[in-house]
């Protein structure tokens, strides 16, 4: 058959580019779990050695021992895993409304979300740490989950779009049945939106997992301190472990591949509107 | 085009409920803004404050541990003065210019590739998402050795087919390429959105194509790339803001100087250090809205061109 | 009220509750992690930020158990901060915002410029109470310490400059490995001697200037200049020897084309990638922490130290930096503050700390104690203590700092003459300063 040839040879195609691009693609991710196998001396050899000889799991085990390594990743599981509950239960409200609702004063506000990223957060982190200080929340975690149960631009503007993708069609048909607004959005533009409501979770968890400005400032007793403090404390004076060091960031990363993993199937499928009423 | 007709018919139903304008209090504006709410409150308290402080700030010499004098616009005169604010603009913008669509281009692409309904798909798009977990100071330690051009692996390649490869991160001129090619890596993030945003295209599209008889190529730029536009935007805006705010990589690589001869001294580097290493953070919050300026206008004309290729499938 | 708000409802409440929950968690954390004065079973908490692990958290936790055997009404909360050591975000907003720690650790350098920004107390007249004088250490530590003629800390560590080079790599190319080069002639044509090119690349450098701690501080006080006038409250930097040190650097750049060059330094990092362990560099200049540095990675390196060489081949200089304690503006616990930076700084606490550490001691007797005076190598970098330079203590330090480091990026890679290029510096400098007047 002609069609099914040329199409195996699509996917061939395909395929050789994946592969070749997926060599580049995956080299960071090597060199980071190589290295964090390999004792002091052989990480940054010449001419440079991807294999390490021998394998020293070893760093795994002292990583947790140098700094208190369950104390950081409880405090960094708690404060993700809280920020993005919040960010997953406020961003997609607040993108419906700047999406499909109409009402005064809508297009202005998302300018201004908007406009908001545009000025670089080293100039806007002094006031809102005097803010926070004036509230007594430093030397707490709060200003690291609360500010997420109120809305984070990136993602209000990303849950607009997709909002904004979806037809006006399943609304007024809704309507015409007698569905309020909140009822509409919940049932039917929020399983819609499910593939943009994940990825904003996994961006906003990616984020507060590897976020070091954050806790470097609000987080002043060392029994709070993240993950990304912690890691900090691989680097001193003397020289940096960096084996240990790549050894924390590998296992920090393994969380993140496995949600990523499993959200996938969640993209592949795709919507229909047959399927719903 | 068969497919602007579906969705112009889906749209042609009007609704039978009429809503009053007149009024602000009408239930229209209600269910909105109460729905906004908590952003609005998030707004109030976490970004208006401190910017309008920002701002107060780019008026004096504050200094975060003196409040400093007013001064007008003795900030942004000087600043106009300031041989270093000018090369980080040009460097910024250059990195931008390159790096935004040269990251487009690539991020559809690449999306477009693994959002084939092959084997093995789940396990491409996990090695492409990879380097964005990969902690930063690792990232600018790895480069550096692979960019190395004595035994960096990418000379060494390029010795393979006899090429003399450049100083890379050492060279002024390879420099900012160099590291338009590492922030290249970072697109996995952008991939992902592309992704999601395949999810928000209905099948039934893709058969009415097929029985229009489209081939690969024509449900790609009439079916697929229509739809993709919510989500290209938004990569568009917020990969302009990304580029112009490039802080994080050549701050680490550089330790903060910009080498070689400021050819990656970027306009928040300079920010940064004049806020916290100079004790300048008047001068570095006017830097900050002169950034909020151009940055705005950029987005400007990306919002009004975006009327022409954006498609929204609701409208 | 329809099922779907209800859910919803739920489950904000649920968040609610969890964030509730947290809160009282949390403040309770507060409570009990407090920095009040009164403390606990009547001890004065006193709150030390540091950025110090390993050996040399060792050092410092040895420090602390001996300073409260003697001193049992107070306690000493050791913290660790992340925050950096030129930009420290974390104790800067700590500071703004009223809640500093009683004291930190910083590095020397920058207290000139806290200093002049008032985020750090005047310890003058604890000092003087204490009997601790100029004299207690040495001259440039003090000096350090010191702005405008008041003491803002506490000196507790410090360092020098030598020439480092690679004994076996001399015997090699024919040169007397116990007699390394004095002038500044003789470290070029040695330097030329262990050179191995190959085509473009560089198999062997014999020295890079301006690598490791070659800054234009360094080579401008080793070809006589200096760098400020106290007199005129103005910086020099193109003070004419300065301006002659800039040049060698710019021909020694030429003669081996600096992008080559670029090439071979970048990406060789800090300690663990050094060149000179590998053989590939020759001679560098560095400090003691290259010493540790050798002992750990390549111990059978056969090397030697000598002062860095001069034009004239005498009147050796060297420079030095170092750590201290300072107590910021704010601090709650001054007085049990105070006594822990006078334990930290006194004979008995840097012997202790010194002796875990191996870095010097600010203390010229406690480094003779420890045997840094006796060991072939470290005896070097002590003998050249008492005449050592410190950088210059002004209200604009790092802009300084980075001025001097652009300079040499600037002349080395053809931007300008260093004439030129230092007057502008200069001038950039004092304009700045003119400006904290």
């Amino acid at each position: 058959m002609q069609a099914g040839v040329k199409k195996k040879f699509q996917i061939t195609i395909a395929h050789l580019v994946l592969i070749v691009a997926s060599i580049f693609f995956v080299i960071p991710f090597v060199w980071l779990v190589s290295t964090s196998l390999k004792p002091l001396t052989q990480i940054f050899t010449f001419p440079p050695e991807w294999i390490p000889r021998p394998f020293q799991w070893d760093n795994y085990v002292r990583a947790t021992e140098y700094i208190p390594f369950f104390t950081y990743l409880k405090n960094t599981v708690v404060i993700t895993v809280i920020s993005t509950l919040g960010v997953v239960l406020t961003c997609p409200l607040v993108a419906y409304s700047f999406a499909k609702l109409r009402w005064k004063g809508r297009n202005v506000l998302f300018v201004v979300t908007i406009a908001v990223m545009m000025i670089p957060g080293q100039v806007t982190m002094i006031p809102l740490f005097l803010i926070f200080n004036k509230m007594g929340w430093v030397g707490t975690p709060l200003p690291l989950i609360v500010p997420a149960f109120f809305g984070v631009p990136f993602s209000i503007f990303l849950m607009r779009q997709f909002f904004m993708g979806l037809p006006d069609t399943l609304r007024d048909a809704a309507k015409i049945d007698g569905a309020g607004e909140f009822r509409i959005y919940w049932q039917i533009m929020v399983p819609l939106a499910r593939p943009a409501i994940l990825a904003i979770g996994l961006f906003q968890f990616m984020g507060a997992w590897t976020d070091f400005l954050g806790p470097l400032l609000y987080l002043t007793d060392e029994h709070q301190y993240t993950m990304s403090l912690g890691l900090q404390q691989f680097q001193n004076q003397k020289g940096t472990e960096w084996g240990l060091m790549m050894a924390v960031s590998t296992m920090m990363t393994l969380p993140i591949i496995v949600m990523f993993f499993f959200m996938q199937r969640t993209f592949i499928q795709g919507i229909t509107f047959s399927g719903i009423k | 085009m068969r497919v602007a007709q579906l969705t112009k018919s889906a749209t042609d139903t009007q609704p039978l409920v009429l809503t009053k304008k007149s009024s602000f209090f009408n239930k229209s504006n209600i269910t909105g803004w109460l729905f906004a709410l908590p952003w609005i409150i998030g707004l109030i308290i976490f970004y208006v404050f401190p910017l309008g402080s920002s701002i107060y700030f780019s008026f004096t010499t504050y200094s975060i541990l003196q409040p400093g004098e007013f001064v007008g616009l003795d900030n942004y005169k000087e600043l106009f003065k300031d041989k270093i604010f000018w090369i980080s603009i040009y460097n910024t913008v250059y990195f931008a210019v390159f790096f935004v669509p040269l990251s487009i281009i690539f991020g559809v692409s690449l999306a477009m590739l693994l959002n084939m309904k092959v084997k093995g798909m789940a396990l491409y798009r996990t090695i492409f998402f990879l380097p964005t977990l990969v902690p930063h100071v690792a990232l600018a330690v790895l480069w550096m050795w692979l960019l190395n051009p004595g035994f960096g692996l990418v000379n060494g390649m390029l010795d393979m087919i006899g090429i003399q490869g450049p100083a890379w991160l050492g060279s002024e001129t390879w420099s900012k390429p160099s590291l338009i090619l590492m922030s290249l890596w970072g697109i996995g993030q952008a991939v992902i959105i592309y992704l999601a945003g395949f999810g928000d295209i209905p099948e039934e599209f893709y058969e009415a194509a097929e029985v229009d008889g489209a081939n690969w190529f024509q449900k790609t730029f009439y079916v697929t790339l229509p739809l993709l536009t919510p989500v290209i935007f938004f990569n568009l805006v917020m990969g302009t803001i990304g580029a112009f705010q490039q802080f994080t990589l050549p701050y680490t690589m550089t330790n903060g100087q910009g080498t070689p001869a400021n050819s990656l001294t970027f306009y928040v580097m300079y920010l940064y250090d004049n806020g916290f290493k100079f004790f300048k953070m008047g001068y570095a919050s006017a830097m900050a809205w002169i950034l909020f300026v151009i940055i705005m206008a950029l987005t400007a004309v990306i919002f009004l061109t975006s009327k022409r290729w954006v498609h929204y499938q609701g409208k | 009220m329809s099922k779907s708000v209800k859910k919803f409802g739920q489950l904000m409440v649920i968040s609610i509750l969890a964030l509730s929950l947290f809160l009282a968690g949390c403040s309770k954390d507060q409570a009990s992690g407090g920095n009040k004065g009164g403390g606990k079973d009547g001890k004065t908490e006193v709150t030390f930020w540091h950025g110090m692990t390993d050996i040399t958290l060792n050092g410092l936790e040895e420090v602390i158990k001996e300073f409260e055997a003697k001193n049992p009404d107070i306690k000493i909360k050791a913290v660790y901060s992340a925050g950096g050591t030129d930009t420290d975000e974390k104790l800067l907003t700590a500071i703004a915002g009223g809640n500093p720690p009683d004291i930190t650790y910083f590095d020397r350098f920058n207290i000139g410029s806290w200093a002049s920004q008032g985020s750090l107390e005047d310890i003058s007249e604890y000092a003087a109470n204490s009997g601790i004088t100029q004299d207690s250490y040495y001259p440039f530590a003090w000096e350090e310490a010191s702005y405008k003629g008041k003491l803002y800390g506490i000196p507790t560590t410090t360092d020098s400059r030598l020439l480092f080079y690679n004994k076996d790599l001399f015997t090699e190319v024919g040169l007397d490995p116990e007699n390394p080069p004095k002038t500044i002639d003789e470290l070029t044509a040695a330097a030329e001697k262990l050179t191995i090119k190959d085509g473009n690349r560089f198999k062997r450098i014999g020295f890079i200037p301006w690598y490791g701690q070659g800054q234009l501080y360094t080579w401008g006080w080793v070809f006589g200049g200096e760098f400020y006038d106290k007199s005129t409250d103005k910086v020099t930097l193109n003070d004419p020897k300065i301006v002659e040190a800039l040049q060698w650097l710019t021909d020694y750049a030429n003669k081996y084309n600096i992008e080559n060059i670029a090439s071979f330094t970048d990406s060789q990092g800090s300690g663990d990638m050094d060149p000179f362990l590998t053989g590939q560099l020759a001679m560098q200049i560095s400090g003691p922490w290259t010493v540790s540095s050798i002992q750990k990675y390549k111990p059978d390196l056969n090397y030697g130290v000598t002062p860095i060489p001069t034009p004239t081949g005498t009147d050796f200089q060297t420079w030095s930096g170092g750590w201290s304690i300072v107590m910021p503006k704010g601090a709650k616990n001054k007085d049990a503050a105070w006594k822990f930076m006078e334990f930290f700084g006194s004979p008995e606490g840097q012997k202790i700390f010194s002796g875990i550490v191996r870095d010097f001691s600010v203390i010229e007797s406690v480094n003779a104690d420890l045997g840094f005076t006796e060991d072939p190598i470290l005896k070097e970098f002590t003998a050249i203590l008492p005449v050592s330079h410190y950088r210059p203590v002004i209200p604009e330090g790092n802009l300084l700092w980075n001025e001097q480091t652009a300079a040499v990026e600037k002349a080395t890679r053809g931007k300008g003459t260093p004439q030129e290029i230092l007057d502008e510096a200069t001038d950039k400098v004092n304009k700045a300063l003119e400006k904290k007047q």
